[in-house]
């Protein structure tokens, strides 16, 4: 685990900051338009997320920094070669899984009658995560 | 693949958690190992070889008739 985690502090700070400007914006914008209607709760969302991930690796690295035996086995965990296997095994398995999810809701939302434009950004991004997967398949021929 | 592992490792009065810090692994590898429901990177079997100063081919047994069965 690294020594240095000021960027931590810096993710939920901004985290913090953002948060809070969420809240800010619901309080004091009383009529908002457009996109001042979603943007309090994106800023809110991130903010969350942000803030919990800087603090969890924050205290994370406090509990660890005096324990030797703990920061070591973490680190075998981490780089355990079982452990990786287990994780792009289930990785693989959710991603079969989400090729057909993806697929049964782009047909819900054809035949639901969903906006044109929505439906297109769906299979868009579905077409792009599946020639990610043929473009990474690709370099892994040349590279192994 | 079969192997030797729990034998060898008893046999040399080791414990598992003890084989598992040397070879920087987690115990439960080293357990799956013994059980034979995990098969080890080539780099792993080098590793428990030199560990117990023996050739990987006397601790993992290849089972060629198994295999072409697959």
């Amino acid at each position: 685990m690294k020594k240095n985690n000021y960027k931590d502090y810096l993710i939920a700070a901004l985290g913090l900051i953002l948060l809070i400007c969420g809240l800010v914006i619901i309080k004091k914008v009383s009529e908002p338009q457009d996109i001042m209607r979603a943007l309090p709760y994106i800023f809110i969302g991130i903010g969350c997320g942000a803030f919990g991930q800087g603090m969890g690796q924050i205290i994370s690295y406090r509990v660890v920094k005096n324990n030797p035996d703990i920061l070591k086995q973490i680190e075998i965990e981490k780089k355990d070669e079982r452990n990786i296997a287990i994780t792009n095994y289930a990785k693989a398995k959710a991603y079969d899984m989400m090729i057909y999810v993806f697929g049964a809701l782009m047909v819900c939302f054809a035949l639901m009658g969903v906006e044109f434009i929505e439906v297109i950004l769906l299979v868009c991004a579905y077409l792009f995560v599946i020639f990610y997967g043929v473009y990474c398949r690709s370099k892994y021929e040349k590279e192994i | 693949m079969k192997n030797r592992l729990e034998e060898i490792r008893k046999s040399h009065g080791v414990k598992q958690e003890e084989l598992a810090a040397a070879l920087e692994v987690s115990r439960q590898t080293i357990g799956s190992l013994e059980n034979g429901r995990y098969n080890p990177s080539i780099i792993l079997a080098f590793k428990i070889a030199r560990y117990f100063n023996m050739d990987i081919e006397d601790i993992f047994i290849y089972e060629e008739d198994e295999n072409e069965k697959k």
